[in-house]
């Protein structure tokens, strides 16, 4: 009697559960956007490259040391302005890093994201900088895209990073979101 | 023959020294208050929607990965304050410390209403703006709130003060500066955080966000990077711009 009482209430339990993940997981939009991820290959994005001074595109984040200013450019890279003269920023270099967002500085090495590496450069000669370190795949693979509420293809990693997502259209896309 | 050489190695060593003084100095710089990426010590410390990632550089041509840490959802902007880590949320104020820098310890939650909010920390005050819109949800609101954190276990609001849209801001002794987005540059008194009166109001200089570093302030927006002298308080003096060109 016990033990079927036992059975019984476990039954009851794994119901109630299933009730409840039942209700409280979403079920995937069928009207919304599909979305389909454009991929680049790691090679093409672990290419951080030094160039000459280049105009000021989207400006991002900021940072200052010492005498230099280095400024984001939204998703391309870090502008290198010496700026002894507050009055008259001098435009030195463009490091042109894909996906670059995010900068810091300690002593004289720069980090920098590129997608989802962490790179370090070497800064000490504003007018040389050059890739020292990279920490490989230390940032979330861009699995899904930014809105919500909508289906898409779903990202795979052996075709490379994920650098933005189209709007088109897919049969049956087994992602949502 | 032989000394002078010498004599000729050794003054083109004391000449290239020379010629490296303006290398980097030791240690970390500045950046702004919605930056993702900071340095607190040894350590570089970044941050995705969900947790913050700690790296040892103690040398530091060589990041080594050290711990991660869950702070929740909605993450957005990382500053470091007296070896403490102020990281602004969706939600609030997480106030962390780096005692243990590999594995920073959360002491204290200021929570406010859902909306965008850098925060940075001077003397015994936190500066948090709250700004609506897109991306930030559903609030209708845009403050600045002076926050006491003299206990940094227990943040207390001192007072909330409005703002058209604030998305960045920097803070200097008596003067904090705020990025009102496409409504301009605010220049704000704070020597009583009770009583926080408006100094000056650029509604022209488009700004994001702000770095007041020795006098001069530098402002990112849309049209570029603009720096400011702020010698004299009362009246900023733009130095340059640097203009973005589509």
């Amino acid at each position: 009697m016990n033990r079927l009482f036992l059975s019984i209430s476990l039954l009851a339990g794994f119901l109630a559960l299933d009730g409840c993940y039942g209700r409280h997981t979403p079920e995937p939009p069928t009207t919304s956007d599909t979305y389909r991820p454009v991929y680049a290959a790691y090679a093409e994005i672990r290419n951080v490259q030094v160039r000459g001074p280049q105009p000021l595109r989207v400006a991002g984040k900021i940072y200052v040391k010492d005498d230099y200013l280095f400024i984001n450019d939204i998703g391309t890279g870090i502008h290198v302005i010496d700026n002894r003269d507050p009055a008259r920023p001098v435009n030195l270099a463009f490091v042109s890093i894909p996906g670059n967002h995010e900068l810091a500085v300690q002593d004289s090495t720069l980090y920098a994201d590129n997608v989802v590496d962490l790179v370090a450069l070497n800064i000490a000669n504003p007018r040389n900088i050059r890739v020292v370190r990279r920490v490989e795949n230390t940032f979330d693979y861009p699995a899904f895209p930014l809105a919500t509420n909508v289906r898409f293809e779903c990202a795979n990693r052996d075709r490379g990073v994920v650098i933005r997502w189209e709007r088109a259209k897919i049969d049956n896309p087994e992602c949502y979101r | 023959m032989k000394n002078l050489s010498q004599f000729l190695l050794l003054l083109l060593l004391v000449s290239c020294q020379a010629g490296s003084s303006d290398s980097p100095s030791p240690g970390s710089g500045v950046g702004g208050s919605t930056a993702r990426f900071t340095i607190s010590g040894n350590t570089l410390y970044t941050i995705s929607n969900t947790t913050m990632q700690s790296y040892n550089i103690s040398v530091s041509s060589d990041p080594k990965p050290g711990g991660k840490t869950a702070l929740g959802t909605g993450i957005e902007t990382i500053f470091p304050y007296r070896g403490n880590l102020f990281i602004g949320t969706q939600t609030g104020m997480l106030i962390y410390n780096t005692t243990t820098p590999n594995s920073p310890q959360r002491i204290g939650f200021y929570s406010h209403i859902q909306s965008c909010d850098p925060v940075v920390a001077q003397g015994n005050y936190a500066y948090v703006t709250l700004r609506s819109g897109t991306p930030c949800r559903n609030a209708s609101i845009n403050s600045l709130d002076v926050v006491d954190i003299s206990n940094l276990s227990s943040p207390k609001l001192i007072k909330s003060y409005p703002m058209t849209n604030p998305h960045g801001l920097g803070v200097d002794g008596t003067v904090l500066f705020v990025g009102e987005g496409e409504a301009g540059l605010r220049v704000m008194d704070i020597s009583d955080p009770a009583n926080v009166r408006q100094l000056q109001y650029f509604d022209s200089t488009r700004a994001f966000d702000v770095i007041p570093y020795k006098k001069q302030l530098l402002v990112t927006g849309p049209d570029g990077i603009y720096q400011y002298s702020y010698a004299d308080m009362k009246q900023l003096k733009l130095l340059s711009k640097i203009p973005v060109q589509p």
